[in-house]
């Protein structure tokens, strides 16, 4: 079933474009990957889907016409949003950037269960429930990041860059919970890297994405090494 | 002592030094504190725009006095009791600072602060225009509302009673919104409006919310000064009464509840005091006041703890401590 069917999709900021018409979609249960280098227009992408900037072309998620919604509405559909640099609230503790994560969930019973489903998944946050958000480490605030994003129970999760700022070893955790989440939760992921190599081990299908337009796409594994990737990371 | 302790330290004090105070002040001291409630109240608004959810407002000393105008008028105009006036002194300044929050939507820092001030500026010369309401350059007075006869205090204790409640009221309101979830999304607009939109906060509603609970607390407290100085006129509602209620918060620590409380105290007294100690030197001791205060006590008085108490007296006196205190202060000023 098709999760998210974006068409004709541009964007940018002020009167400039950054996106110029893309088609795509999300198959609910996959992994897609979005790639492509600096300035592409990755988080553009998903900063148009989210609704935190207006945005032309037609998207329809689970159904309904996300155009017509505003940035909260769509959370409350189940798209969820994780921005590229994290976007912690260093101020806030663990638990409380946890609870912040359900301000769309008014039933406070279920938000308790959550957060606590999420600390058993990510232990190292249990640990540090108490804490500061801002005085947790990079790969640690991602884990918080991410388990903010699930804590409005989404149905498509989006993520900018996960890996921007973290080291190798933690970055293929990240994916690797990306992966349990897909095949465990049934989680449909939507992630925007310039990593392609190690993205595309993990995703189903991938786009890539040139000066606003996707120039190639397709099954991950066909990508994997492919002329039309490199060709977009070196041939800038 | 334990953290507790400290934590609660500024809001026992406040609240201790406020219930005594009628035994042992004199009654014109008694007015006085009344007055520094009222602002107190508009600086309570303030700390909770400014210092809870980051949006500077310049304009809540025309807030003020669009509450205090409204409880005169209602009183002098249409016969209404002038402590029944005080909700809608609330809902008139509440109703008047979402317009004036308007722009917040779109801009914030310095742009906001000169737009919000802007209003400040044109308040005074619009209650002139106004005259058939407002009673122009003469003001409006207004009746007082007595002791009743089995009151055992002075009518100054009576009215300092009523600027108590009202000062009560307003921080239970601000104490339940700033727990649970909407305090954490007042606080998440402040820290970062992008992330909190993309936790699904609607930024209009959040943002417009704060200006109208922000106002409606600057209109009550409008209300009461109407009420305890029993007149008032343009004169009263000058660009600069938005600055001292700025100072005020300030001062007193921008993010805390009994800090609003104690910067009032500071804004109504120490003019004064400075005064006292020299005529013609009083703005220049209070000017050099306020710049040691920011030195010495960055997060406002309700910020210092009482090691930190001592630790700044004694900063004074070693000049290299000075202002070198690190990590961001809550509530400065500058956009998102």
């Amino acid at each position: 079933m098709t999760m998210l069917q974006v068409r004709g999709l541009s964007a940018g900021y002020g009167a400039a474009d950054v996106l110029h018409g893309v088609d795509f979609s999300v198959e609910q249960g996959t992994i897609v990957a979005l790639l492509g280098s600096n300035g592409a227009g990755k988080t553009t992408t998903l900063r148009a889907l989210s609704g935190l900037i207006p945005a032309r072309g037609t998207i329809e998620f689970c159904g309904s016409d996300l155009n017509r919604r505003n940035a909260a509405q769509r959370v409350v559909l189940g798209l969820a949003h994780i921005p590229q640099g994290r976007g912690t609230f260093g101020d806030f503790t663990v638990e409380e950037n946890l609870a912040a994560g359900a301000y769309t969930i008014g039933d406070k019973r279920q938000v308790a269960a959550d957060i606590e489903r999420w600390y058993a998944a990510f232990p190292r946050l249990a640990e540090r429930r108490r804490q500061q958000a801002g005085s947790l480490s990079g790969g640690e605030q991602q884990m918080l990041a991410l388990a903010r994003a699930l804590m409005s129970r989404p149905k498509l999760l989006m993520c900018d860059e996960p890996s921007l700022g973290l080291a190798p070893a933690i970055t293929e955790e990240i994916f690797e919970i990306f992966k349990s989440l897909n095949r465990e939760h049934g989680m449909t992921l939507l992630i925007v890297e310039q990593n392609a190599d190690l993205t595309l081990q993990f995703a189903d299908t991938a786009h890539v994405l040139e000066s606003g337009s996707f120039t190639a796409s397709g099954a991950a594994r066909d990508l994997l090494g492919s002329e039309a990737v490199q060709q977009s990371y070196l041939g800038v | 002592m334990s953290t507790w302790n400290l934590r609660y330290a500024p809001a026992s004090l406040a609240a201790v030094f406020a219930l005594g105070l009628p035994a042992f002040a004199p009654d014109f001291m008694l007015f006085e504190f009344s007055i520094a409630v009222s602002y107190g109240i508009a600086i309570l608004g303030l700390n909770l725009l400014l210092g809870v959810t980051g949006q500077i407002c310049l304009a809540q000393g025309a807030l003020f006095g669009v509450g205090a105008y409204t409880t005169a008028i209602l009183n002098v105009s249409f016969g209404w009791d002038p402590v029944a006036t005080l909700p809608f002194a609330a809902i008139v300044a509440g109703l008047i600072g979402v317009v004036v929050g308007l722009p917040a939507l779109r801009l914030q820092g310095l742009q906001l602060a000169i737009i919000t001030f802007g209003v400040a500026s044109a308040f005074p010369q619009l209650l002139l225009k106004m005259d058939t309401l407002t009673g122009g350059v003469t003001g409006l007075a207004t009746d007082q509302p007595m002791a009743p006869k089995w009151f055992p205090g002075s009518q100054e204790v009576w009215l300092y009673g009523l600027s108590l409640i009202c000062a009560a009221i307003s921080i239970v309101v601000v104490t339940r919104l700033l727990r649970g979830d909407t305090g954490r999304m007042l606080r998440a607009l402040r820290d970062n409006p992008v992330i909190a939109e993309a936790l699904g906060v609607n930024l209009t509603k959040g943002r417009l919310a704060a200006f109208a609970v922000s106002s409606a607390l600057a209109g009550l407290g409008g209300g009461l000064f109407c009420i305890l100085n029993g007149f008032i006129s343009p004169q009263s509602f000058l660009p600069m009464k938005s600055i001292d209620i700025l100072i005020g918060g300030i001062v007193g620590g921008i993010t805390s509840i009994a800090g609003a409380f104690i910067g009032a105290v500071f804004v109504v007294f120490v003019p004064g005091f400075t005064t006292d100690i020299d005529p013609a030197l009083g703005g220049l001791i209070y000017g050099l006041c306020l710049i040691a205060m920011m030195m010495v006590a960055r997060q406002g008085i309700a910020g210092l703890r009482i090691e930190g108490l001592q630790k700044a007296v004694l900063g004074i006196f070693r000049i290299k401590g000075l202002s070198r205190i690190p990590g961001s202060v809550p509530g400065q000023l500058g956009g998102e």
